[in-house]
């Protein structure tokens, strides 16, 4: 039997740690040095669910921007569901991320997505509003804090994109 | 290429990439490979194989098989380090996708996106940076603002309580007063009432002190100049201190220049108050030798020097030694909380001048300031010659004697007089019979003069009030003018000075 095939889009603005999530998810690496993505990058990656069914998942890891492009808005045909990756240490990384979610669904119409909130090692410099994020998660989105450094919800969110998307 | 159908051909030939190296993937209408042509292994495409899913091999196609017209992704990554432009053409219900090598120009595109990207978070970064700055600075201006707040009250609060402690002292003084003058004390009583005497001084002069200290912290200080006889004030000073000079065997002169005018524009408590402290430290620190007075004038500027013989102060504690609460490690045997240079130190500053000092542990130390002292041409009036009938005096004391004495007096040079006997009768007479002047001894019964003088300024009595008084303390000669004073004289009174300064203040 073929095994299910999922597109996956990294959508956010430029620096969240979209390559670097894919990194560690694919290969378990991290790197400190910032090399940013010009077009898309593709992984593919297989992922054991927990109903013992395998996925496939072709990921797509786009340039970052704040808002959607034409050159952009092209990879994103035939995608089941994406990850809207923000920088938790840039406040205006978050309403990028808002204003991309928009613009993706006027493209592919409604899909599974999950918010991360990344670079959460980085406490210190943590600029996300916490009202915002309680108005969104009432609202019945699913937000994640991760970490690509230290591998936190790194997993975890890949998983629970492809729950949604099942 | 013979494959591939012309108008591919075209396409391909109006992208102007003939040097590029092409590879095209042709796809049937199911999504099954049919045929591939160039170079795929260049993209890491190896193991094509025909008549099999096409999504199967090549991940990225899935999605674009359905599409009606040409699609175009750029720089694409597959693995490796090349980028590729992937073209989707449908054609006749087939697909071709071609290939193109664009490693080149994503590399260059690349770099300056690196640079853009950089400079953005630098900029951002930068600004967060000054906005934290920002944020604290107001937090400090704020704790600031507080602080100083909290100080301002705490200075309040003290300058409250040292004229609330006053009251009580000044009768505690008063009554010990009362008692030694009432009874023929033997040895052991007068010893008592001495210490009593001594230790309440002491505790009244401490809490001029901090009054004085808080009220220059908070600017409530301010200048009363006027006319002053400063011949007259340093023959008092001197006479003040020599005998305490001489109890100690010290030497001690006030040294006038000859060109000192009489009169001089000044705030005559506060200049004496700085003379009497800078002297007072001056006996209180020299063991042996002398204490000596230096005063000039010139242009305005009346310049003073203390100088003793005493022990010197170290170089680095005459940085410290106008400080408030700053006490010389010489000190600590001898009483006193620090603050009589400080008080002096702003005083002198208030006055429009500077006070500085220089001392060497061989030859003592040299306390030298100076004030701003303009001259007044002052009419030499002939107070005798002046008709004084139309000025009502209203005369307050205690004593009897005394009472008929001065009314004597003055009324002999004309001047209409009315009595009373205590602060209480004074304040009714005062208001009932309006007097131009009022001559108030400040040491009576029921209510005594300080208390009568403030009731009187409260009550809106605005003539000039003369204080007459057994005291020649310091404090109760500041306190007096406190109160609402004009002038202070110390009993016995001179008949002659009496006339002087009437007539001095009436004009
Ligand atoms: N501390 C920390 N740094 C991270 C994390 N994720 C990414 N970074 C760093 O953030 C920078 C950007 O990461 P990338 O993964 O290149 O970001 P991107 O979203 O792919 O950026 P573009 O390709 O320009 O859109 C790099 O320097 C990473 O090392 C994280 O979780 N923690
Ligand atoms: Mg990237």
């Amino acid at each position: 039997m073929a095994i299910l095939q999922k597109k996956i889009c990294m959508i956010g603005d430029f620096s969240v740690g979209k390559t670097s999530l894919v990194a560690k998810f694919v290969r378990q690496t991290f790197s400190d040095k910032y090399l940013t993505t010009v077009g898309v990058k593709i992984d593919t990656k297989l992922l054991k669910l927990p109903d013992g069914n395998q996925v496939k998942f072709i990921l797509w890891d786009i340039a970052g921007s704040d808002s959607l492009t034409t050159t952009t808005a092209s990879y994103l045909r035939g995608a089941a569901g994406f990850l809207l990756v923000v920088d938790g240490t840039r406040l205006p990384t978050w309403n990028s991320a808002l204003n991309l979610r928009l613009a993706v669904e006027k493209q592919i119409g409604s899909k599974p997505f999950i918010i991360l909130l990344n670079k959460a090692d980085l406490q210190e410099q943590w600029e996300m509003n916490e009202q915002a994020i309680e108005e969104k998660t009432k609202q019945g989105w699913k937000l994640l804090t991760t970490s690509a450094k230290n591998g936190m919800n790194v997993e975890q969110a890949f998983l629970e994109l492809a729950l949604l998307m099942t | 290429m013979a494959n591939i159908p012309a108008s591919v051909v075209r396409y391909i030939q109006s992208m102007w990439m003939a040097e590029m190296i092409l590879t095209y993937l042709h796809v049937d209408i199911q999504g099954r490979l049919i045929d591939w042509g160039g170079y795929p292994q260049h993209y890491g495409l190896i193991d094509l194989t025909k008549d099999k899913l096409v999504v199967e091999q090549v991940n990225f196609l899935d999605g674009f098989l359905d599409i009606t017209h040409t699609e175009v992704l750029q720089y694409l990554n597959i693995g490796g380090s090349r980028y590729i432009n992937v073209h989707i053409v449908p054609l006749d219900g087939s697909i071709y996708v071609l290939l193109f090598d664009v490693t080149d120009e994503h590399n260059k595109q690349q770099k300056m996106q690196q640079q853009v990207n950089e400079l953005s978070i630098l900029t951002y970064r930068q600004s967060q940076l000054l906005q934290e700055l920002e944020t604290t600075r107001k937090k400090l201006s704020e704790e600031k603002k507080q602080l100083e707040q909290a100080i301002k009250l705490k200075s309040n609060f003290i300058a409250t309580l040292s004229h609330e402690l006053r009251t009580p002292l000044t009768s505690i003084m008063g009554y010990t007063k009362l008692l030694d003058d009432a009874k023929q004390a033997n040895d052991y009583e007068t010893k008592y009432l001495d210490s009593v005497k001594r230790n309440a001084n002491h505790l009244l002069s401490l809490i001029d002190n901090v009054l004085d200290q808080t009220k220059l912290e908070i600017g409530q200080i301010k200048l009363h100049s006027n006319n002053c006889n400063v011949k007259q004030l340093l023959a008092d000073l001197k006479s003040l201190f020599l005998p305490i000079a001489q109890e100690k065997n010290l030497l001690f002169d006030i040294k006038i220049s000859n060109n000192l005018p009489t009169q001089l524009i000044i705030d005559e408590l506060r200049f004496r108050q700085v003379l009497i402290n800078l002297i007072t430290n001056g006996i209180k620190f020299t063991d042996k030798g002398f204490v000596e007075v230096e005063i000039a004038w010139q242009n305005g500027r009346l310049d003073f020097t203390v100088t003793d013989s005493g022990p010197g102060i170290s170089s680095e504690s005459q940085q410290k030694i106008f400080t408030a609460f700053h006490r010389e490690s010489t000190a600590k045997t001898l009483p006193g909380a620090g603050l009589g240079l400080a008080i002096s130190y702003h005083l002198v500053e208030l006055m429009g001048g500077q006070l500085s000092v220089e001392s060497s542990p061989q030859f003592g130390s040299n306390f030298t300031g100076f004030i701003s002292a303009n001259s007044v041409q002052f009419p030499n009036n002939n107070v005798n010659s002046i008709s004084h009938t139309n000025i009502k005096v209203l005369l307050v004391d205690d004593s009897i004697d005394l009472r008929s004495l001065i009314e004597l007096y003055l009324e002999n040079y004309g001047y209409a007089v009315i009595t009373a006997s205590d602060g209480q009768e004074a304040v009714k007479l005062a208001l009932q019979t309006k007097p131009d002047i009022i001559l108030m001894d400040m040491q009576m019964p029921v209510l005594d003069g300080y208390n009568a003088v403030q009731q009187l300024r409260a009550k809106k009595f605005t003539k000039p009030i003369i204080a007459l008084s057994g005291s020649n303390i310091e404090h109760d000669r500041k306190y007096a003018f406190e109160v609402g004073c004009n002038e202070y004289m110390t009993k016995p009174v001179d008949p002659e000075n009496l006339l002087n300064t009437i007539s001095k203040i009436i004009q």
